[in-house]
């Protein structure tokens, strides 16, 4: 149904039909199998890209200029690309790793190498903005570096982690709708074979409110486990 | 010299950018053991770089630091870091883990060690008794009052029945009845434990109070160091006139407004 040969209301009504949601929700669980896959990824490498990151800096607690400057370098790199060129740069490697350089696992790829070093400077961040004091306590008790990483900075840092976290993965729904254009399919694809080439108002404007409810769900969960957290050590 | 703790001629320059700034102008130092020593100074007099250099917070440039037999600025990175395990440190801004209970908090330096759980309950419950906590168990450091945090911080700083104490403006955050409950506590764990505290503090009340003897740090330099009484009756440096001086005033006008009533 397009906007130029029915009504606005007529329209709206549509895109909640059956005929409608029949199409959409395959392309939900898409949608949803990449952007699981991927924050789990995005989590796992992001911490540990940030943390060793947060090590190695000038500041950090365990110093390694050479490195720090080489890594940062390449994250800056990873980081300055837009999204979209990012899928495009990664097709290639898709296709070596995968055989294929479409569908949904294909855009994980992309996915990744997009959203892992956007994660890490966040984690890196939640690293940095622990007041030095705390750190310098747990060094004059005693303790090797490992042990200040992950006994105490980990912990510290981990409302300011889950809070980035809703951030990078607000980031990587936004990139799962993109990467729908590039044949990895779900919402986003819906949204541009339907939405856009066909004119099908009705699948747009569904697909816009499934977007919108991801971001919402994620959103409200991110802030309410860091608050959950901050809330139950007295900080707020 | 023959101290438990003595300091050879450290020095120490912070560099930033081009600007030198020499902080320690070759320090020499001897504190006995069981002593409550005192280091006082104005802001930027170099006490805070001092301390640290004791356990290597902050590396000197050049001269020694000694504990008994242990020469602690020769020690390599795994030796200091056993060392330090049985320096006890307490800071100005409590520096406790958010992120963890009180219990947690005391429990940190005895999980470093690899000390047993039930030792470590044991442990904790006695250090919180001493602290006059126990009933804070399971609060976490958000909840609690400055001078009740710096009471976990020293609980913390005992966990591992450390010989030295070193307090870095521990009491300068707090107000005066925390301050002096502070300080009662340190005397108090001087006297039946018999650590040796090393204690820095821009406060003559607070070095008055608990204090054996007191160094005064003058720009990078001690200008004057003996029984504290001494050097509250007649003090030599500059910076101990001027402290004396100020503080008497202060005290006058306190005690002008405290009986001034109408």
């Amino acid at each position: 149904m397009s906007f130029s040969r029915y009504s606005f209301w007529e329209v709206v009504k549509h895109a909640f039909s059956k005929e409608v949601w029949d199409t959409i929700w395959p392309a939900v669980w898409d949608t949803l199998y990449m952007v699981a896959l991927s924050a789990v990824i995005t989590l796992v490498l992001g911490v540990l890209l940030g943390i060793g990151l947060s090590v190695i800096s000038k500041e950090g607690v365990k110093p390694m200029p050479i490195l720090s400057g080489t890594s940062g370098t390449i994250v800056n790199c990873l980081r300055s690309l837009p999204q979209m060129i990012m899928i495009i740069v990664t097709l290639p490697l898709a296709r070596m790793i995968l055989g294929q350089s479409y569908g949904v696992n294909a855009c994980i790829i992309a996915l990744a190498a997009s959203c892992i070093p956007m994660y890490a400077r966040l984690v890196q961040g939640a690293f940095v903005e622990i007041p030095k004091g705390k750190i310098e306590a747990a060094k004059a008790m005693g303790s090797s570096s490992a042990t200040i990483v992950f006994r105490v900075m980990l912990p510290e840092a981990i409302p300011s982690i889950i809070r980035g976290f809703t951030v990078a993965l607000i980031g990587i729904i936004s990139m799962t709708a993109l990467a729908g254009s590039f044949g990895a399919g779900g919402i986003g694809d819906i949204a541009v074979r339907f939405g856009f080439n066909r004119f099908y108002h009705d699948m747009l404007i569904a697909s816009v409110l499934v977007l919108i409810i991801m971001v919402e769900i994620v959103q409200i969960a991110g802030d309410l486990i860091s608050n959950l957290i901050l809330r139950r050590r007295h900080l707020i | 010299m023959s101290g438990y703790i003595r300091i050879e001629g450290l020095h120490k320059t912070f560099r930033i950018k081009k600007e030198k700034n020499e902080v320690l102008k070759g320090i020499d130092l001897s504190i006995e053991k069981g002593d409550i020593f005192g280091i006082v100074g104005f802001s930027g007099a170099g006490k805070s770089t001092l301390v640290r250099c004791i356990n290597r917070l902050e590396e000197p440039d050049s001269g020694k630091v000694w504990i008994g037999d242990t020469e602690i600025t020769a020690l390599k990175k795994t030796q200091l870091n056993e060392r330090r395990k049985k320096i006890g440190m307490i800071f100005q801004q409590f520096n406790l883990f958010d992120s963890k209970t009180v219990f947690q908090n005391i429990a940190y330096p005895l999980k470093l060690v690899k000390t047993p759980k039930k030792q470590i309950e044991q442990k904790v419950d006695k250090l919180l008794e001493l602290v006059g906590l126990s009933d804070k168990k399971n609060a976490y450091p958000g909840s609690l009052s400055g001078g009740q945090k710096q009471r976990v911080g020293i609980a913390r700083a005992l966990a591992n029945d450390p010989d030295i104490l070193l307090s870095d403006e521990a009491t300068s955050a707090l107000d005066p009845v925390s301050t002096l409950s502070i300080l009662d506590l340190l005397a108090k764990i001087n006297a039946e434990l018999g650590v040796t505290i090393i204690m820095i503090t821009h406060e003559l009340e607070a070095a008055k109070r608990i204090c054996s003897k007191v160094a005064v740090l003058e720009d990078g330099s001690i200008t004057e160091c003996g029984n504290t009484r001494d050097i509250f009756l007649d003090p030599q440096s500059s910076t101990g006139r001027i402290f004396l001086e100020v503080y008497k005033e202060f005290r006058d006008e306190s005690q002008f407004t405290g009986g001034g009533g109408i």
